[in-house]
């Protein structure tokens, strides 16, 4: 539902149907029998955050209890935030229409973090104020969650607490919690001081944080009793873990519109630029038959023609030729689509393959991530030029014509020579497809290459690296493209700007609170989108704040310095890190985990669990 | 195969589904009600749906067709159950008949128009203007088409129009041209009024009550 005054103007907007709910499997409680109204808000648009599975998983887990209700709340576009604000609505939640500020909870997922704009302006359309010390009362609760929540200084001002980790678990504990202290009449605070000690629950304002003259930590001291260290929250088993059975289903087209079910948490490669790998740690598989029966329910109750098997690296999960084989008996009669994103170019059979394309052929996606050998090795990734060509060969005899290639510039130890051999590598696949006997007729080859710059992340072997600025981007980016001969080969390039913001946030400390408050009231927000990044506007509220950028981003950090994520705790260890640090810049690689555990340390938080560890004991 | 013509319903929150946005609805629903579905051939094998008069954006329809196509045995009334114990809010199923007329058949549809204005006076002027416009034979509007813009006398498409004022309401009834050979939104047609009297109201609601034939029957 939407407030009545909307409904003039609703005709006047794109795309009314995000703003209207009343989607398919959208649930609906009346509200004098809930105690607790929780407004799961994505801080992006309706179609993005309507891809979003964490998103789908926790409003069915909440849902699921008798006393709350959680509904959606997505940020408006421009031409409907500009409609709410002159006819005074207040953002509201999709279910009942009501305006959030009266809600109990609202709770923000991050995924990236150009979102921090969109957040205040969400909380600022919504009536609520933005930093958590203008709060007094219990509720609203401005509370997060997400990867970005592994460094959340940037925002810590505005939020109340955030989450780290899986959060099926602690969702409950902390609203199970807000009961009794909603019930009691607590203030917030005392709230919060108990809420600490939950593990995984971070609550920004109970430590403070003391500078060196050279802007960096001096030290991060907790208070009232908050631990020292916040760990991460991890779910032991996926068999037994919630899973929603149903999915909103949307009217208007959204960016992932299938059905999802995840098949295992955590990598077992070890990527060292990879930000995920490392937070999601350790490695915890669901079996294949539970899988099935997820992807069967979710089939059922939503009707969707897709099915997509989620994880950070697909063909890496032992269940998956166990899975296909029994799931494809169902699919392909009944015309669903199998994908399975995240392939890796080694380690995928042809007869799966086959089976796969019977339906309906999906892209084809390699990420060496590097044009050389050399780099490739610094960054393990494991894959080898041989590795993506005869893959590449096996999918051309398949039918396949269109290649797509994620690369990045701009990791440690980078030279011209390996710009260029990314150029090489690509043409490499075109020459690949033109000598093959088996390939399809009469087509040509589409190799579409992707290159994003790096940005070093917090809890990876890279976090100490320097990050290179966005005209030496621009440089390696105008190389790269006078490389490329053939017309066969099409680039597109990640826009230098919004990667060095992304830097300066994604290492950044609470002093950006500032910076952010300041950009978004000059009217800075969907800065991950090209076309409404303020890139000006960003420097100036910079310099304003005395605040520079480069001092998060350009800078090479020593292993000792204290780092503004340190009292993080995600269970690989920070030797661990350093140790891989030290590699890369050898050359040298570390086996994935299910040839020789490395001994990240992960699996510690997990009771000693974790499932490369039990196969290699067996 | 056989095509089974499906009735529905479409109204409160459903009227800002666009019309692509139905086509997505409804090959979900279908699969979801588990009916034996004729897919298209081909390498992207879908069901197939076929909407015979898209409703506009923002409009209610009461009585809408759909024509889809099903393999094996099952009976329109079977057909009926398994669709309506799967469609969202705002869209009802009515009936599942056989097609008797084709597409090409509708030539007319009736719509039932309801305008607040903010004032009784306003709501008065308003209809007795429109009431003598659309009497005078002549409310020219551009329409816009794929070979460009051309100007049109909107009356020579009206098949009935009967207006009258109810406090601050405006309930129009009408009958317009529908199809492919002459079609008549009434959003233009109020949009021209609205502009040639110079009045607009505070809200609209326009709702398709159903589709006629050359005869004035009942599309079927």
């Amino acid at each position: 539902m939407f407030p009545k005054q909307l409904e003039n103007i609703l005709l006047k907007v794109q795309k009314p149907g995000r703003y209207t709910g009343g989607e398919l499997n959208s649930v609906i409680k009346d509200k004098e029998k809930v105690d607790i109204r929780f407004a799961f808000c994505f801080p992006d648009t309706y179609e993005i955050g309507m891809s979003h599975l964490g998103m789908k998983i926790l409003y069915s887990l909440i849902n699921e209890r008798e006393d709350a209700w959680c509904e959606r709340v997505f940020a408006p576009a421009s031409d409907m935030e500009e409609q709410m604000r002159s006819l005074n609505v207040p953002l509201y939640a999709l279910e009942s229409g009501d305006a959030i500020k009266d809600f109990d909870f609202v709770a923000f997922t991050m995924m990236y973090e150009l979102c921090y704009t969109n957040i205040l302006n969400m909380l600022s359309l919504a009536g609520i104020p933005l930093h958590s010390s203008e709060r007094d009362s219990l509720s609203p609760l401005v509370i997060g969650g997400g990867a970005c929540a592994c460094n959340i200084e940037p925002m810590a001002e505005f939020f109340d607490f955030v989450t780290l980790g899986d959060g099926e678990e602690v969702t409950n504990e902390v609203i199970d919690l807000y009961k009794i202290h909603k019930r009691k009449g607590s203030s917030k605070k005392d709230f919060l001081k108990e809420a600490a000690k939950i593990p995984g629950v971070y609550v920004p304002s109970l430590y403070d944080i003391e500078y060196n003259g050279d802007g960096t930590v001096k030290a991060i001291v907790p208070k009232d009793g908050a631990p020292e260290k916040v760990t991460k929250r991890t779910v032991k088993n996926l068999d037994t873990m919630f899973a929603p059975s149903s999915f909103v289903v949307p009217f208007v087209e959204v960016v992932h519109d299938r059905t999802t079910v995840e098949t295992f948490r955590g990598c077992i490669r070890g990527c060292r630029f990879c930000q995920a790998c490392f937070l999601y740690r350790p490695i915890r598989e669901k079996s294949p038959e539970v899988v099935e029966r997820q992807c069967r329910a979710i089939y059922e109750s939503t009707g969707y023609d897709e099915i997509s098997l989620c994880s950070l690296s697909t063909s890496d999960y032992t269940g998956l030729e166990k899975l296909l084989n029994s799931m494809l008996d169902w699919t392909i009669p009944e015309k669903v689509n199998v994908a399975l994103p995240s392939l890796r170019a080694d380690n995928f059979p042809e007869e799966l393959m086959k089976k796969l394309a019977s339906v309906r052929r999906s892209g084809l996606t390699f990420a060496p991530e590097a044009g050389t050998q050399r780099l490739r090795d610094v960054i393990n990734k494991n894959i080898t030029e041989r590795e993506v060509l005869s893959t590449a060969s096996l999918a051309f005899k398949g039918g396949w014509s269109a290649v797509k290639l994620y690369f990045m510039i701009g990791l440690p130890t980078e030279t011209d020579e390996d710009i260029e051999g990314i150029a090489n590598l690509a043409q490499a696949v075109v020459d690949e497809y033109y000598n093959n006997p088996d390939k399809p007729k009469g087509k040509g080859v589409n190799v579409s290459v992707s290159v994003a710059t790096l940005v070093p992340k917090p809890f990876t072997p890279f976090q100490w690296e320097p990050m290179i600025t966005p005209d030496e981007t621009k440089e390696k980016q105008a190389k790269l493209l006078s490389y490329i001969r053939s017309r066969k080969i099409s680039v597109s390039m990640h826009n230098s700007n919004t990667s060095f913001l992304e830097g300066v946030f994604s290492r950044g400390d609470r002093r950006l609170s500032r910076v952010i408050e300041t950009a978004w009231k000059a009217g800075c927000k969907f800065d991950s989108w090209d076309d409404s990044l303020k890139f000006d506007v960003w420097m100036q509220c910079f310099e304003k704040c005395g605040v520079d950028p480069y001092f998060y981003t350009a800078r090479k950090r020593e292993y000792d310095e204290i780092l503004p994520w340190d009292h993080m705790d995600y269970g690989v260890t920070k030797q661990f890190f350093i140790k891989e640090n030290q590699k890369a810049h050898k050359g040298v690689t570390t086996p994935c985990c299910r040839e020789k555990c490395a001994g990240c340390g992960a699996a510690a938080i997990n009771g000693g669990e974790c499932s490369e560890i039990r196969k290699s004991v067996v | 195969m056989r095509s089974v013509r499906v009735w529905f319903k479409k109204t409160g929150t459903a009227i800002y589904i666009s019309h692509l946005d139905m086509n997505r609805c409804f090959s979900r629903a279908v699969v979801r009600a588990k009916i034996p579905l004729w897919y298209t051939e081909g390498f992207n094998p879908k069901p197939y749906l076929n909407f015979l008069c898209p409703l506009p954006l923002g409009q209610e329809g009461i009585n809408e067709p759909l024509d889809i196509r099903i393999e094996g045995e099952i009976s329109n009334d079977e057909v009926k159950s398994a669709l309506c114990a799967v469609m969202p809010q705002g869209i009802e199923i009515n009936r599942v008949t056989d097609p008797v007329m084709k597409t090409a058949q509708i030539t007319s549809a009736q719509y039932k128009i309801n305008l607040v204005f903010g004032s009784e006076g306003t709501a008065n002027e308003f209809c007795v203007s429109a009431d003598e416009i659309i009497k005078s034979g002549r409310l020219t509007a551009e329409k816009r088409s794929k070979k460009g813009n051309k100007t049109v006398n909107l009356c020579e498409m009206i098949k009935a129009f009967a207006v009258k004022a109810d406090g601050c309401h405006v309930l129009t009834e009408t009958e317009t041209a529908t199809g492919s050979s002459s079609n008549l939104n009434p959003d233009l047609l109020l949009s021209a009024l609205f502009e040639k009297i110079g009045l607009e109201p505070v809200s609209r609601n326009i709702s398709r009550l159903c589709l006629l034939n050359e005869n004035g029957t009942e599309f079927c």
